[in-house]
């Protein structure tokens, strides 16, 4: 991939400047006061220790969904159904999170989180599967499983799973199955170090290992392009490649699923509502399907989402405006007409080569 | 000589961010005239076209067409002039029939408003006959020669009522009994007052049909002449800029060992049909073999099976003594065989990945790159640049994408990255395809010094030229089979020709 260079740091910034102009103009055409969002945006995001850590919370299913889906992307695969993997992730973390006893902390939290990666990649092995081996496309069948997620976790925690007699939902996970909670009257919890630690490690492997090489080999655009004909020449099996990719991000997206239950929830229930997967699409993006930009945009996606509860709490901006602010910025930022417009002005030529020259 | 101007682009500049496609173009076609347009890749000559053709619009300058200035802001407007343009890449429907195709956009209706399918069939039957074409009505474009592909689209811009026509490389895909064919309704169209601009860099070709020459380097033109009044030598150093060697200058092989050999060999292409019938050669240490023939007879298929991209139906591929007839790719190359695919962007090259990711694709895995499956980046990008700087690739870093690159520069990251494995056997299919002459002349060096080292190399080129150049041993390949081998010293380009085309001796 394209590493960050001045003209997209650029683009960004002008595209946050638009943004808020956009934003201001909204604001104040649905007869409220700008400055006073904009406070209470910035509050909610940043002001405090509990906001803070409210906002890391947000971002942390941000930054696995995201990883998740740039890995796919990166291997030249179209997951769009990470936030399937998410479901099922959560609700067999939840369920193995009282279905065990008797084991220590360490143990019962690495089983469950290990148990909702295993389901969210054998979420994705179906699609896998039918794309390499039947041409369907990963994008549609991804997409149908999202849907299938959502009915059939519903389904388990109706049926199988319900432990509770009035509302269906699964057992409360036991205390040694939990991610410890470190700040009062916030969710924020120790997954986000989890994540932060996968999105490193994703970073590594991608980057810097001969597998990471491998899987990339047959992708690494925003499109996907497998069977990629470059693998097969080099002896690189694409098949595998494609599959292996499909998995890690299912694992992937499956542990935010696990996280969100043993780290916030606690338990797994029927009206539990996760879109995360989705704005991991939008983010990995964002971050340029780098996994340290991931991190970056997921951090700064939570703040704002954060700010938006904020927003919505204690103003009559309804916090959506958020979720459209958001999308604006991201026509900008994935502009690469106008990235690549700007080339022509030399100041940004040579800002360029000025930060890319310790490149190799 | 007091001829009538039919185009004249006055002093046109245009510029990408970053490159000056055209400076100060100054280019002028007369009237009735055969007009080649040369220049290496990158010289302009496309931006140019395009200019002319409505598809980009100049910074600077004037087009004046029959001394009338215009401004072409469309395509629909050049067309509307009488500007016809052929691609280099056909845009017809293969399921439609010639005239279907002509028609397409422009069909004449009958007085119940449907096509007047009739009306259309005679108007293209007729115009065929005027310039002296054979069209098949009935024929569907799928199952033409790329020859009649090709007259296709003439006619199509003949409908169109076209009086200057802008061939863009257009005996690129041709054989060379198809390039005489075309020549000929080329003469036919100037003698029916059409005025015709010829694309190339075959300057043979220039030479034989053209009347004047314009060449093109780096955004500006070199130099107009007459054809009568240069020689391919002068216009070679024109378009490079320097001193060409057009013959590619090496001793006489020396053959060793045999290194490979090919016992009647069976290939199914991937519509299931016989591409190969039956192939048999062998390959020695120190020679280039080549495999000449019109593309689609095979050899795509051939080499997919000794590369082990492709299943061989039957037979044996025995390399230094080992059948590798069913091994995979993987095993292939580890076993020292190079492969310069024909199909670069695709195969040869993830333009999506870094000019360092594609020159490593052959050593990624081996030491002092990585070890223990984790790469050595400093020896990564000390590999790298070496092979930058030993083929001369240009660009300002390894890091950048290989999508960036031009055609030629592209090309050489494919080369060097198999040629820097210190291969045994090279398997080279159409090595310089979209490559300029300079870079040409590189690459073909770069085969010589392979075979003079020892190493074996089978070069399968549709380029005739190429392979009777670098080539000690040519196959002609024709309908899945080698019809004959010949010593390239000993036989001349018409004998060639007609071997390609399936005539035996």
């Amino acid at each position: 991939m394209d590493k960050f260079s001045f003209k997209d740091v650029l683009v960004t910034v002008a595209g946050l400047f638009i943004t808020t102009i956009i934003a201001w103009v909204l604001i104040t055409a649905t007869g409220n006061n700008p400055s006073e969002v904009a406070k209470y945006l910035y509050e909610g995001g940043f002001k405090g220790t509990r906001n803070i850590a409210n906002s890391l919370y947000q971002a942390t299913p941000l930054i696995l969904t995201a990883t998740a889906t740039l890995i796919s992307f990166r291997v030249g695969m179209f997951n769009i159904g990470i936030n399937g993997s998410m479901y099922v992730g959560a609700l067999y973390a939840g369920w193995a999170g009282y279905r065990f006893t008797n084991l220590g902390h360490y143990s019962h939290v690495t089983l469950c989180i290990l148990i909702g990666m295993t389901v969210g990649a054998l979420w994705m092995l179906l699609p896998a599967l039918l794309r390499v081996y039947a041409g369907v496309s990963e994008i549609i069948s991804t997409i149908i499983l999202n849907f299938v997620a959502v009915l059939f976790v519903s389904y388990m925690a109706n049926g199988p799973f319900r432990a509770d007699p009035i509302a269906p939902a699964t057992a409360r996970i036991l205390e040694t199955a939990e991610l410890k909670q470190i700040f009062p009257n916030s969710q924020f919890n120790t997954g986000f170090f989890i994540a932060v630690f996968v999105a490193i490690l994703a970073h590594f492997i991608l980057n810097k290992t001969t597998f990471g090489y491998e899987l990339r080999s047959g992708g690494d655009g925003l499109v996907g392009i497998y069977p990629s004909r470059f693998s097969s020449y080099l002896g690189i099996p694409s098949n595998r490649s494609a599959i292996t990719g499909m998995l890690i991000s299912g694992a992937i997206g499956g542990l935010a699923g696990a996280i969100e239950v043993l780290g916030a929830v606690r338990y797994f229930f029927q009206e539990l509502e996760f879109n995360q997967g989705f704005d991991g699409i939008l983010i990995g993006i964002l971050g340029k399907l780098e996994p340290i930009g991931a991190i970056i945009a997921s951090l700064f996606y939570g703040a704002v989402k954060n700010g938006g509860f904020f927003v919505d709490y204690k103003t009559d901006v309804a916090r959506e405006i958020i979720i459209v602010l958001i999308s604006i910025l991201i026509f900008f930022v994935s502009a690469q007409k106008i990235v690549k417009g700007l080339e022509k002005y030399p100041i940004v030529k040579k800002m360029d080569s000025f930060f890319s020259r310790k490149k190799m | 000589m007091n001829k009538e101007t039919a185009i004249h682009l006055k002093n046109i500049t245009k510029s990408y961010p970053g490159v000056i496609a055209n400076k100060n173009v100054d280019f002028q076609v007369n009237k009735g005239e055969i007009h080649a347009l040369v220049g290496e890749n990158g010289a302009g000559k496309s931006t140019l076209m395009k200019i002319l053709y409505g598809i980009e619009q100049p910074d600077e300058g004037e087009i004046l067409i029959n001394g009338t200035p215009q401004i072409i802001n469309k395509v629909e407007t050049a067309i509307n002039l009488g500007i016809g343009m052929v691609h280099q890449e056909f845009t017809l429907v293969p399921s439609f029939t010639a005239p279907e195709n002509i028609g397409l956009g422009q069909e004449p209706k009958n007085s119940r408003g449907l096509v007047d399918w009739k009306g259309l069939n005679n108007a293209v039957m007729n115009i065929a006959e005027k310039y002296g074409f054979k069209v098949d009505p009935g024929l569907k474009m799928i199952d033409a020669s790329v020859g009649v592909q090709q007259r296709t689209e003439i006619l199509k811009t003949l409908y169109r009522n076209a009086n200057i026509l802008i061939l863009d490389e257009p005996t690129a895909v041709l054989t060379p009994q198809e390039t005489d064919e075309l020549f000929n309704v080329i003469r036919t169209l100037v003698d029916e007052g059409k005025t015709v601009i010829f694309i190339t860099h075959k300057l043979r070709e220039v030479m034989e049909i053209a009347d004047r020459v314009t060449v093109m380097r780096a955004g500006e033109v070199q130099g107009v002449s007459e054809t009568k009044n240069t020689s391919i030598t002068e216009l070679a150093s024109q378009m490079v800029g320097r001193e060409v060697f057009l013959q590619v200058k090496k001793d006489e092989a020396k053959p060793k060992d045999e290194i490979l050999n090919v016992n009647d060999l069976w290939v199914h292409d991937a519509r299931g049909l016989l591409a190969v019938k039956g192939v048999n050669m062998n390959i020695r240490q120190g020679e280039i073999v080549g495999i000449a023939g019109v593309e689609g007879n095979g050899q795509s298929e051939l080499v997919e099976a000794l590369t082990g991209l492709r299943k061989a139906s039957k037979g044996e591929i025995v390399y230094l003594g080992e059948d590798i007839a069913s091994s995979t790719p993987k095993n292939i190359r580890r076993k020292k065989i190079a492969h310069i695919p024909e199909d670069r962007t695709n195969t040869g090259l993830n333009t999506q990945l870094s000019i360092w990711e594609n020159l490593i694709g052959n050593s990624y895995f081996r030491k002092p790159l990585s070890s223990k499956g984790i790469f050595n980046l400093k020896k990564v990008s000390q590999h790298a640049n070496k092979l930058k700087e030993d083929f001369d690739i240009r660009a300002p870093s390894v890091s950048l994408k290989v999508k960036s690159l031009s055609g030629g520069n592209q090309q050489k990251v494919v080369v060097a990255r198999e040629l820097s494995e210190d291969p045994t056997l090279t398997i080279a299919s159409q090595p310089t395809r979209g490559v300029d002459i300079g870079n040409i002349e590189a690459i073909h060096e770069q085969l010589v010094q392979m075979r003079d080292d020892g190493g074996a190399v089978l070069l399968v080129s549709a380029e005739l030229d190429e392979v009777m150049a670098v080539a000690d041993r040519v196959g002609v390949m024709y309908e899945g089979q080698i019809v004959k081998w010949v010593n390239p010293k000993e036989v001349d380009q018409s004998q060639m020709g007609l071997y390609m085309a399936g005539v035996k001796d």
